[in-house]
């Protein structure tokens, strides 16, 4: 099997790429920490890159350029300035792209997500907002997996499967103007993760951290290629980092291991 | 006046010359007090001196510069003889550094940071902005050792948050302070992505006035890449690297160095720096860029005292001068005086040296991660420090004087300690009562708050959580786990200790209680402890009975630490912790202990794990109520506070660790506030699971007693029937088996008193959500 090239990018902020390169390497994927900087044109040489030169692109999470504006906001500008048209063509093409908690935020506000119109829309159409509870939340949640198919970051869980990959943020309840918004990303097949409770049953606080609607907790775009989520479940590739598992065994594999291998087999 | 004795230079720039060498003895103390440089007259009387042997009068950045150098918070000149008497030098050829951060070895290839200091005054006057400085500089810390930062713990002290009455004057709530200061670590610790994974809330009136903010880092370091904090030798850039300096932060060591007054607030606001941790987050991926690619010859942070102690610091341990071009410091305005670009404390700054022939990769790699950095000094073969403004000299100084300060063996008085002799029993509630009082005291209530607005878990390492239990319905947890290095199951283990309610009433006890309850928290999880850190935060030291307080309390550190061998190779004093009006806070030695696991599938967690198990509690329970959450809640005076016996610690710890590695434990729990009986709650809160005790024949003294005395080195253990006998063979008699798991209530045999877990956990987990706000 040729190599599969991902490319885990950041800017100052940006603070969960170690573990999000680790994450593709345990499945074999080759991950590179690439700086934006890295994508300009005059870049040093040695130091260049291109975006064409990758199978994957993940979006890591932290707090890129602080976020002290919208949350993603900035990376996302950054992003589209320099190389929005290259982007776009990534995503046509089909390759993947991954976001996760402020990831999900950037690929939002970059218009990649929810995308219900075209690849990339010029302007975001919803926002991540402030946790119901005011408060940044880490803790643990569960979700189903709710995809219809469509999305190659899911193919490996079993429909309607539960998965714990943990939260840790302030801004992860997923909105928009559009009225319809919920019934359109069903109707797209774009919902791919609901928050529930432990024992599948709809969320309640703290099951749902943060207040999205309908308990939405991870979307893809109507390709399926593109898939942003709140949760990280680059932190759980073993089950030694659940919180719980000194007293529920189960298979040393962590949860977060489908998410990389379904992307993984989707390329094969 | 001193007016008469400061004359502007003639120069394009702001400098002052000023007559020391004709100033009377009441000229110095009015020179110290208006240029703010906090020295006694005694120091400004030995800088007069050195200034006559030079035959000249100094300028004002010298004069601050002393100021600097000479600070409690610099050059610990009033603890330094007598932590050299007690725990300097605990040697194990493990330690393999001891500079800014202590650093250990974690494995053949791999070395762990470890460094705890103090932020209180900054947070009293600013809480948001105090403590997140604090977490800016102690990462800084740590990266200077060339390590990854890998964790953050914050033990925090403040009054009661729910007080009612007129506070102090000069005083800020203590919900205020909570909530700023809480705020302030989750935006610094979460933006920078490092997990706190551990810390500690500590609640009592005497915190009122003086607040205290410790925050802790540990780094991984791959022993290879091991940083030095000094230059390699003459003829060195010194590059400056990060952040600009600006008028923020200005006489902070001096702020820490005294007692927090009514006017603190206007006066000292200036003093409190503000962070940036966005600036900060490139700057470590660049400084490990340099340093692992071996282009530097040393690196060091800029905190306390700006670049006038760095400079020096840097260039003396290398046993050189330095020559500054100050001018070349990137401003964040323009008009600041050469002295206060000298002394500025403005965060997010780091020092290197290289070899003029790397420095222009140096400079490259800062400016791949668009970090500012700007080659401001050279180091020189003459021990002296001059600094230049557009090649006018300003300063110059012998580096020995500057950077050596005065050694103080000040006067003390040895404490009056509490005795069982003199012990009042309070008047005390029915068991049920007391366990459910105790539960709801802040002291032992849910953190729950606070832990969940930090990221814990970021870096993906942590394998221990602070909290244990069932998803989302935890309990409190021992010490935290992380497995620092993917490819291995080794694990790295911290936990904070401290008791200052010990340490007021028998601060020898107290101390050396502090590193147990550290020490036991690290083997409750199954890691056997490897290096201690110590924040220290006593009162003035001036007086001598505070610094009785501190010495006995030092002592009984270093008592514990000499005896089971276990180095402190880094530590913070933090002294002059008395409210506006001169009361002083509780005397808290705090402590972090770090252990090693050699496979964390063996970690022990304290939540209850299934019904019909056995319960013991390991170690000796003695009548040692003196300081017991007990007493201070229900009105007990004076008593026994609890000793050490460490050659008990030795031989419990390989007990139970030995317990443990055979996989014979499946839940364990130090036994601190509160004594056993809150222990078992917890157990029971975090396992959602009860249990019956009997504890009649657990120790020869009243069941009551047994239940809430606090006496250190003990653990509650749960272990299934099937490992009992295989257990009690390990423990050979260290263990007692007082009781068993199961049912939905906690049942004590002796009083009777039944209660249930739900009831158990609403005490526990509601108080410091209502008095903050929110639910869990």
């Amino acid at each position: 099997m040729k190599e599969v090239r991902v490319c885990v990018l950041r800017i100052e902020g940006t603070n969960c790429e170690d573990e999000m390169a680790d994450a593709f390497s345990t499945v074999g994927a080759v991950p590179e920490k690439v700086h934006l900087k890295q994508m300009e044109r005059n870049a040093p040489s040695g130091l260049a890159r291109s975006l064409e030169d990758y199978d994957i692109l993940a979006l890591p999470g932290g707090f890129s350029a602080g976020d002290y504006v919208r949350a993603g906001a900035i990376f996302a500008a950054r992003i589209r300035s320099l190389m929005g048209p290259q982007l776009k063509r990534f995503v046509e093409s089909g390759k993947p792209v991954l976001g996760v908690c402020n990831g999900f935020q950037i690929l939002v506000e970059l218009g990649l997500l929810p995308a219900m119109e075209g690849a990339m829309s010029e302007v975001p159409t919803a926002a991540l907002y402030t946790n119901d509870s005011g408060r940044f939340e880490c803790r643990p949640t569960v979700l189903r997996n709710d995809d219809r198919g469509k999305c190659i970051f899911a193919s490996e869980i079993p429909k309607g499967g539960l998965v714990m990959f943990p939260s840790a943020h302030a801004e992860g309840k997923l909105m928009s103007n559009d009225p319809d918004f919920v019934s359109k990303l069903e109707d797209n097949g774009q919902i791919v993760f609901r928050y529930v409770n432990p024992d599948g049953s709809k969320a309640v606080y703290p099951w749902n951290p943060n207040g999205s609607p309908s308990d939405i907790a991870g979307i893809c775009n109507p390709a399926g290629n593109v898939m942003g989520m709140m949760p990280h479940p680059e932190r759980v590739m073993t089950r030694f980092t659940r919180p719980d598992w000194t007293r529920n065994p189960g298979p040393e594999e962590g949860d977060g291991m489908m998410i990389f291998r379904s992307v993984m087999e989707n390329l094969k | 006046m001193v007016k008469d004795l400061m004359t502007r230079l003639d120069k394009p720039f702001e400098l002052f010359e000023v007559s020391i060498r004709k100033a009377s003895d009441e000229d110095l103390v009015d020179i110290s007090r208006d240029m703010a440089l906090s020295l006694s007259p005694d120091e400004m009387k030995t800088i007069r001196e050195y200034f006559q042997k030079e035959g000249r009068d100094p300028t004002d950045i010298e004069l601050q510069s002393l100021g600097q150098a000479w600070s409690e918070h610099c050059c610990y000149k009033s603890s330094k003889a007598i932590l050299k008497e007690f725990v300097f030098g605990i040697g194990r050829d493990d330690v393999l550094s001891r500079g800014d951060a202590g650093v250990m070895v974690f494995d053949d290839d791999h070395g762990y940071a470890l460094r705890i200091e103090s932020h209180n005054h900054p947070s009293a006057v600013e809480p948001y902005g105090g403590a997140a400085t604090g977490i800016g500089g102690i990462l800084r810390d740590v990266v200077c050792m060339g390590a990854q930062p890998i964790a953050l713990a914050d033990p925090l002290c403040f009054g009661y948050p729910d007080r009612k009455g007129d506070l102090p004057p000069g005083t800020k709530h203590p919900r205020y302070l909570m909530s700023g200061v809480v705020s302030g670590i989750r935006d610094y610790g979460n933006r920078v992505g490092i997990p706190t994974i551990t810390g500690g809330m500590f609640f009592d009136e005497r915190y009122t006035g003086n607040c205290l903010v410790n925050v802790a880092c540990l780094g991984l370091v791959k022993r290879a890449d091991l940083a030095r904090n000094c230059a390699g030798g003459p003829g060195e850039v010194m590059v400056l690297i990060g952040g600009r300096t600006g008028r923020d932060g200005i006489h902070g060591v001096n702020f820490a160095s005294r007692e927090l007054t009514e006017t603190s607030d206007e006066d000292s606001r200036g003093s409190v720096q503000l962070g940036d941790p966005i600036t900060k987050e490139p700057v470590m991926h660049a400084c490990f860029e340099v340093n692992a690619k071996h282009l530097i010859t040393g690196m060091k942070d800029l905190g306390g005292g700006g670049l006038s102690c760095v400079v020096g610091e840097m260039a003396l341990e290398a046993g050189c001068g330095a020559d500054v071009n100050l001018e070349k410091v990137p401003l964040k305005e323009s008009g600041l005086a050469p002295w206060e670009i000298w002394v500025s404390e403005s965060q997010e700054r780091m020092m290197c040296t290289c070899k003029p022939e790397n420095l222009e990769n140096v400079l490259a790699v800062f400016d791949a991660w668009d970090v500012l950095a700007t080659p401001v000094a050279m180091t020189t073969d003459t021990k002296r420090t001059r600094i230049f403004w557009y090649g006018e000299q300003i300063f110059e100084m012998d580096q020995s004087f500057l950077t050596a300060g005065p050694l103080y063996h000040r006067p003390y008085t040895a404490p009056v300690v509490s005795s069982i002799e003199n012990e009042r029993v309070p008047r005390l509630p029915d068991d049920r009562a007391i366990i459910l009082k105790l539960l709801s005291d802040p002291n032992v209530a849910s953190k729950e708050w606070a832990i969940r607005q930090y990221d814990h878990e970021v870096r993906a390492a942590t394998v221990v959580h602070p909290m244990v239990g069932e998803m989302n319905e935890t309990g409190p947890g021992d010490a935290s786990v992380l497995r620092p290095v993917p490819s291995s199951m080794k694990g790295l283990a911290a936990a904070i200790g401290c008791n200052p309610w010990f340490t007021a009433l028998d601060p020898y006890n107290g101390g050396m209680s502090s590193v147990d309850e550290a020490w036991r928290n690290v083997v409750a999880v199954g890691a056997m402890p490897n290096a201690l850190t110590d924040c220290l935060n006593f009162g003035n030291p001036e007086k001598p009975e505070r610094l009785g307080e501190f010495r006995e309390a030092v002592r009984g550190i270093g008592d514990f630490a000499k005896a089971l061998n276990i180095p402190i190779p880094s530590g913070n004093v933090s002294l002059y912790n008395e409210a506006p009006g001169g009361a002083s806070a509780l005397p808290t030695p705090m402590m972090l202990c770090c252990g090693i696991i050699d496979d964390i599938s063996k970690a022990v967690t304290a939540d209850f794990k299934k019904p019909g198990s056995r319960i013991y509690v390991i170690g000796k329970t003695r009548e040692e109520l003196g300081g017991s959450l007990l007493y201070r809640v229900f009105g007990g005076r004076q008593g026994a506070v609890p000793a050490v016996d460490v050659n008990n610690v030795r031989e419990l710890t390989g007990k139970v660790l030995k317990a443990m590695d055979g996989r014979l434990i499946s839940g364990c729990h130090d036994c601190s506030d509160g004594g056993i009986a809150v222990a078992v709650a917890e157990m029971c809160i975090s396992g959602q699971m009860g249990a019956v005790l009997d504890l009649r024949k657990a120790a020869d003294m009243s069941p009551r007693k047994v239940l809430y005395s606090e006496s250190n080195t003990r653990w509650i253990a749960e272990v299934s029937e099937e490992n009992a006998e295989e257990f009690e063979k390990i423990m050979g008699g260290s263990a007692h088996n007082i009781g068993k798991t199961g049912g939905n209530s906690l049942k004590l045999m002796d009083s009777g008193a039944i209660i249930e877990v739900e009831e158990m956990r609403k005490a526990w987990n509601d108080p410091i959500w209502k008095i903050m706000g929110g639910q869990s």
